[in-house]
């Protein structure tokens, strides 16, 4: 069957089936189509969604929400009938919020606690094995340690995962290393959405979570993450 | 000819003696009891044109049991008639009933009272019984009557059952010169794999497991068993497979010689959907969570399962073994998710009006500028009680869960909203 005969026929099939953002056909060719986030407002900024086979970095301070863009991720990701992987040397990780965000848990693989460089020796077994769709390394609690690592250590990665329908994210407080074709999104201070005035009863509603993608000319977005 | 059994005088020391005697002559037998097998025989004319040369070769065979052997078309009549009859009988097809008929009752090998009730009836031998009406016998002695009239006549109810050969995927080799060290262990393995895989997938097998038995030269052997998620008959996955095992856990001396034996199972036949994604390959799922064993034997690596139970955070390590998908569904909202901090860290919080102002714990440290609670929550009374008053605290710009253990006392921070 020539490439643009199965191109409309997997169209066609997508539109009949009305499945066209969820799962990919058998033996398509993952690579080009970008993993969304499950955010629209952040998909817009990021081209799509985070691109496969490459390294790419979620990072900002605490609470501001980078936590919750990476599970969101991940929840699109298993609920598609994808595998997704969180690589987590700090241990934390928390199912309960995890699967309350829609995480298929039975689809994801998690790996808690270990030394930095066993952590990312792991990441790197799960980019290469290509059975993900997303892995996501939780450096949040491990930043310093980040700086003790070897030079080639992420470009290492990229190159372990350049042929592969996997995107790898970092997730940290700060810079720590996106691929040429990969996207860096910048988190900024949150602000918290309360109920009602102070006082019994009151309920932390969300967050007001700001974004910018992009390095040189960077897009912000503004989205709310519920509580 | 169609069937033969071979009776041995002598019972043999195990059953699977005769079986294998049997075999020699054709892979469909099947034992009657510890002295009889019975040998389906069809097929065998190009190598045993005459059945009594069949017959005799078969004696010969058997000779150390001093073998009584009967060749005829139907298996219970030569299975009678070998038990009955020395030496050799053979019976043309459409004979069995005319020669079973003066054997005497006893050949049945009935229960006593049920043949003590045919010789008050006058009946001796196989052919009276085989001439009764069989309504007659089942109005007498219910099913097992017309069932005797059959086998008296020659006449056969069941199938050959025959009993598959065991098999065995083994391969075992001796070293010239020890070998130290898993990388040349690596080519050897892969020399022993190759034709041991291609004899499973020859016979349609795949290994569910295998065991490597090295034998070291101080004389002591190291036994390691390899067990995937999925049977495999890919040499290429069970190298790497056993060469992960043995790097956690190496042999303790150079390698003299090695064994692999795999265990056999049917292969799997999968059926594809043509719109659901792929599922993942069971080999490299197995291959991919063996790299991973430093988590996955040590309990932290896994799909995380929730526990029916109102505990705050509570959930148990599961193996990862994704299942079929369910179909495509829609998360919910983007949500603020907790960054759990295990343990809870100690905190000492100061209080206004009953609310908390203050935090201060490791890493943690600030005015509260705004919070929400207090949210009570116990159970597990009958167990391991728990009861906690929780707050939701902004402290420093982060948002932070803290609690009260309201039965121990003391204040934790349970993690980070992010």
């Amino acid at each position: 069957m020539t490439a643009p005969v199965k191109a409309a026929l997997e169209d066609l099939l997508r539109a009949r089936f009305r499945v066209a953002a969820a799962p990919p056909l058998r033996g398509e060719d993952l690579r080009p189509r970008p993993l969304p986030s499950g955010i629209p407002l952040l998909d817009e900024i990021l081209g799509g969604g985070f691109p496969r086979g490459q390294l790419s970095q979620i990072v900002g301070p605490a609470s501001s929400g980078r936590t919750g863009v990476a599970t969101t991720l991940v929840a699109r990701a298993t609920r598609a009938g994808a595998l997704a992987a969180w690589i987590d040397p700090a241990d934390c990780f928390d199912p309960c919020s995890a699967s309350e965000a829609g995480v298929d848990g039975g689809r994801l693989l998690w790996l808690r606690g270990g030394a930095l460089p066993r952590v990312v020796s792991a990441a790197h077994t799960l980019a290469g094995s290509g059975l993900f769709d997303v892995v996501v390394l939780d450096l949040a609690a491990v930043y310093a340690e980040c700086a003790r690592l070897p030079a080639p250590t992420w470009r290492r990665l990229q190159r372990a995962l350049a042929d592969q329908p996997v995107a790898l994210v970092l997730l940290a407080p700060g810079h720590v290393a996106a691929s040429a074709g990969g996207v860096a999104l910048s988190l900024g201070e949150s602000v918290a959405r309360w109920s009602g005035a102070p006082g019994p009863g009151r309920l932390l509603r969300g967050v007001g979570a700001r974004a910018r993608a992009g390095r040189f000319q960077p897009r912000p977005a503004s989205f709310e993450l519920t509580a | 000819m169609l069937f033969g059994a071979l009776h041995a005088a002598v019972v043999p020391p195990s059953p699977e003696t005769l079986l294998g005697l049997a075999r020699e002559f054709t892979p469909r037998a099947e034992p009657r009891g510890r002295d009889t097998v019975l040998l389906d025989l069809r097929g065998l004319a190009r190598a045993w044109p005459d059945p009594v040369s069949l017959g005799e070769a078969l004696l010969d065979a058997g000779r150390a049991f001093d073998p009584q052997v009967a060749l005829a078309g139907s298996r219970v009549a030569a299975c009678l008639l070998a038990r009955s009859l020395p030496g050799l009988t053979v019976v043309p097809t459409g004979a069995e009933r005319g020669r079973l008929a003066p054997l005497p009752l006893e050949a049945l090998e009935l229960p006593p009272e049920l043949l003590a009730l045919l010789h008050r009836w006058g009946l001796r031998t196989l052919g009276e019984l085989a001439a009764l009406p069989a309504d007659g016998l089942f109005a007498r002695l219910g099913a097992e009557g017309p069932r005797l009239r059959r086998q008296a006549r020659g006449e056969d109810e069941v199938p050959l059952v025959a009993v598959p050969r065991r098999e065995e995927f083994a391969c075992a080799l001796e070293l010239e010169w020890p070998v130290d060290g898993l990388e040349p262990l690596a080519f050897l393995l892969a020399r022993v794999l190759e034709p041991l895989c291609e004899a499973l997938r020859a016979r349609g097998r795949r290994a569910v497991e295998v065991a490597l038995i090295l034998r070291l030269t101080d004389g002591g052997t190291h036994a390691r068993t390899v067990k995937p998620a999925a049977p495999s008959a890919d040499p290429r996955t069970w190298r790497t497979l056993l060469l992960l095992d043995l790097e956690a856990r190496p042999p303790r001396d150079a390698i003299a010689a090695f064994s692999l034996r795999a265990e056999p199972t049917p292969a799997r036949t999968v059926q594809f959907s043509l719109l659901d994604p792929a599922q993942p390959s069971p080999e490299r799922l197995a291959e991919t969570l063996a790299r991973l064993q430093e988590w996955t034997e040590a309990g932290r690596g896994g799909s995380p399962v929730l526990i029916d139970t109102h505990r705050p955070g509570a959930f148990a390590m599961g193996s990862f073994a994704p299942g079929a998908w369910k179909g495509p569904s829609a998360p919910p909202a983007a949500r603020l998710c907790l960054r759990a901090f295990r343990p809870p860290r100690v905190a000492r919080v100061s209080l206004e009006d009953g609310a908390p102002c203050f935090v201060s714990a490791a890493g943690i440290r600030g005015a509260v500028t705004d919070r929400a609670g207090p949210w009570r929550a116990s159970g597990d009374w009958w167990d391991a009680a728990w009861s906690r008053e929780e707050w939701d605290v902004a402290v420093g710009g982060g948002l932070f869960r803290i609690y009260r253990d309201r039965l121990r006392g003391g204040w934790f921070v349970d993690g980070e909203l992010d």
